[in-house]
């Protein structure tokens, strides 16, 4: 419970996820690693449309398969040392004391959920490779991720900056008033100004929980503009953050059930896909 | 959720996926309408079950890459239901294998494949080999050297064809040798047997039917036993396939959900007319050669193959059955394990008799499931006596008129006579140790030994001392040793 592990790949996000990283890592003072995966892509060349098995045809292409995945395996770690070996310099030279490496086969959230013992903070890139330039696209991955792991997600932009604000997206559940006391027993956003910001909806009490929050920030140090508005939430939420330069935004992981979700899409999701700033996803 | 796949198993590798799929798809109707005809059954029953079990495994299964469709295996298992019973029982019968396999997915039985070795699983691909090709043997008596003729001129255009410059890579070689025969029969006007004499082919999309049998426990009892067999066998193999592909790609399945995929996937068949299925073995080596990876893969063949069977059913009316069974006896090949005939020199005489007993009870039985529970005995047998042989004890003197017996290595029930039989009770000593402590005791029949043991030298006048008995010996001893109770020992000295 006490890394920022970053997930670094080859995408252009790289950098960020870095910079955001080593920043977590100053503020809440805890070492960073940082982790490498080498997925598996599809192997090609061993296309043979010919259709036909002949004797031996198990133990032949377990074989040809084999040397291919042996072929790809050996550049791929290769190019992946090099990535971890930048991350890691990157790091030193902003000031980190303690910094670890990891490269993992397999899927990436595979491997962060199996590092979850370890972790204090997770930071991942927005989009993955394969994404690259896509302006919206969001690394697969990304959901399935929050699905799985309990731990708080940093999802870094294309470009990162230190941020002096931050909104929360209040909404009055319960899960709302856990990641009200996460930050304030976290440290991470200390000294920034908070945007707390409220959509209405069917909740109940929803208005006084709102001022108990806005109360409760203020009484821990924070600077607080607090608003409480109507309308559609995530057509609100993105347009305070537009209007106010959010610099970075704090969010309960998904509000509605699964199956909802299927239908409906989620909240949270599109705010992934449409902020360009840091994004913070609690459990 | 049986229904939840990743992003990447549907679009990782559309490319890849899709042309594979359409290559499979070419080799399942020659399959399916070899395997309809196994079963006694018209060649629209394997073809409609074939696209029902494929396109809905593409989604419930838990091995993306593999072939599922109408197989042979299961076909055998069928002919007497109907024979005896009709289309309409092996219908139902479907149905209920399907939901024996989705219990079986419940209840996590993917893991019992661990019992099964790998000389049974080797045993179990060999064997189906062969039925495989057993089953063409029909189409081979009793013809004309027309047939003979026609079969070879398959055979060897499907293992020549690849050899041809640019388009031998890029035309599957199959699909060659059945155009090739059919123009060639037709051109020149030959009286051979053709798919079309075989039964009804499909004119249309399949439809949505309940089996048309009475709802009773009379209709239960005829289905019951052909359902549990079918079920096993098609889980069996399944599940080897699923190891296969895992091997070639180098991935990992999900075993309980595949279970429960084929379960729902024989529902689907027997829903639309279609007989029971499985994973097929041939066809996955095929799909992953091809490239095909992701569960697109699959759906793509179901669906293609559909398409070709439902446009163009009145061509398929006149491939000649030579043209099949050369496919057939190359399927046969290509599942045919060839290495484990070479290796068999090399690996230990057992691993051979486990292989060899499993391919003789399936030939025999025509039953998979038959030789793999014979082929797993066999191996718990073997293991057993070896593993008995990890025991020995040395006796030494170590003072006057006492004697200590040194054990070492694994007491149960296969090692427990042997056990007895070390200790010499016609010597004459005060004292008797015994040294447990790198001995394990693993069943009662070893405690039973080591009590007789006792109680022998007891009845000599020896006092018995058991020392350094670990703490898993002792546990096991706790719990059914009689020795220390007077009374249970007073009973078994009398033998009551």
């Amino acid at each position: 419970m006490n890394k920022i592990i970053a997930c670094i790949d080859d995408s252009h996000m790289a950098t960020s996820v870095c910079d955001t990283a080593i920043w977590a890592s100053k503020r809440l003072a805890k070492p960073i690693m940082f982790l490498h995966t080498l997925e598996k892509t599809p192997q090609h060349g061993a296309d043979d449309l010919t259709g036909t098995i002949g004797l031996g045809a198990r133990s032949s292409l377990l074989e040809k398969m084999a040397i291919l995945d042996e072929e790809q395996g050996k550049e791929a770690m290769q190019m992946g040392n090099e990535l971890l070996a930048t991350a890691v310099a990157r790091a030193n030279a902003a000031g980190i004391k303690t910094i670890e490496q990891k490269q993992r086969h397999g899927d990436f959230v595979e491997a962060l959920a199996a590092l979850e013992a370890e972790a204090r903070l997770m930071v991942v890139g927005r989009s993955g490779q394969g994404h690259q330039g896509d302006f919206k696209a969001v690394g697969a991955h990304i959901e399935r991720l929050i699905r799985q792991v309990n731990t708080a997600v940093v999802i870094a932009p294309e470009s990162f900056t230190e941020p002096r604000n931050f909104m929360l997206a209040y909404d009055g559940r319960q899960v709302a008033d856990e990641v009200l006391q996460r930050i304030i027993d976290g440290g991470l956003l200390k000294g920034a100004t908070c945007h707390l910001v409220t959509i209405e909806n069917n909740e109940r009490n929803q208005k006084e929980k709102f001022q108990q929050a806005k109360t409760r920030l203020a009484e821990e140090g924070f600077e607080v503009i607090a608003s409480y508005l109507q309308g559609d939430i995530y057509a609100s939420l993105m347009e305070y953050y537009h209007e106010h330069n959010i610099a970075l935004v704090i969010m309960g992981a998904f509000a509605h059930s699964k199956v909802r979700q299927f239908f409906l899409g989620s909240n949270t999701m599109r705010m992934i896909e449409n902020c360009q700033t840091p994004l913070i996803v609690l459990k | 959720m049986i229904f939840l796949s990743k992003k990447a198993d549907w679009l990782g590798n559309i490319r890849g996926d899709v042309l594979a799929g359409i290559v499979v798809a070419l080799a399942l109707v020659p399959e399916a309408i070899a395997f309809s005809i196994i079963a006694g059954v018209d060649p629209k029953v394997g073809l409609y079950a074939s696209f029902c079990i494929a396109t809905i495994i593409a989604i419930v299964g838990g091995r993306p890459g593999m072939i599922s469709a109408a197989t042979g295996a299961m076909a055998l298992l069928m002919v007497t239901l109907v024979k005896e019973h009709g289309l309409e029982y092996l219908l139902a019968a479907t149905l209920l294998t399907g939901v024996l396999q989705i219990i079986a997915g419940y209840l996590k039985l993917g893991s019992l494949m661990r019992f099964v070795s790998r000389s049974v699983v080797t045993g179990f691909v060999n064997a189906l080999a062969i039925l495989i090709f057993l089953a063409q043997l029909p189409e081979l008596t009793n013809v004309t050297w027309h047939v003979y003729a026609m079969t070879a001129a398959g055979l060897g255009i499907i293992y020549l064809f690849p050899y041809l410059p640019v388009l031998g890579k890029n035309i599957p070689s199959p699909l060659v040798c059945i155009v090739l025969l059919t123009i060639l029969s037709q051109v020149i006007g030959l009286e051979i047997r053709t798919v079309g004499d075989m039964g009804e082919l499909p004119d249309t999309l399949p439809i949505f039917l309940w089996p048309d049998v009475p709802l009773n426990m009379t209709t239960l009892w005829i289905i019951l036993p052909y359902s549990i067999g079918l079920a096993i066998v098609g889980l069996l193999e399944s599940m080897m396939t699923a190891t296969i592909v895992d091997d070639l790609t180098d991935t990992k399945s999900d075993r309980n959900r595949e279970c429960k995929g084929q379960g729902i996937a024989n529902i689907g068949a027997g829903l639309l007319g279609g007989m029971a299925g499985c994973a097929m073995i041939g066809q996955s080596i095929i799909n992953i050669k091809s490239g095909g990876r992701g569960r697109l893969s699959t759906i793509t063949a179901g669906i293609f193959l559909l398409i070709l069977v439902v446009f163009l059913g009145e061509w398929l009316k006149q491939i000649p059955m030579a043209a099949l069974v050369a496919v057939m006896i190359m399927v046969s090949i290509g599942t045919f394990s060839w290495s484990s005939i070479r290796d068999m020199k090399s690996h230990p005489l057992s691993s051979s008799i486990v292989m060899v007993a499993t391919v003789i009870v399936v030939v025999g039985t025509h039953n998979l499931a038959m030789g793999v529970f014979v082929g797993v005995l066999l191996s718990a047998l073997f293991f057993a006596n070896k593993i008995s042989r990890f025991m020995v004890v040395k006796q030494t003197m170590t003072a006057e008129q006492m004697r200590t017996y040194k054990v070492t290595g694994q007491i149960f029930f296969a090692s427990a006579d042997k056990f007895v039989d070390a200790f010499d009770f016609q010597e004459v000593v005060d004292k008797v140790s015994i040294d447990l402590s790198h001995a394990h005791f693993w069943d009662i029949s070893a405690v039973g030994a080591l009590d007789k043991v006792v109680i022998k030298f007891r009845r000599e006048g020896a006092v018995v001392e058991l020392v350094g008995m670990n703490d898993a010996t002792a546990t096991v001893i706790d719990k059914f040793a009689v020795h220390n109770d007077p009374a249970a020992v007073e009973k078994m000295m009398t033998g009551h």
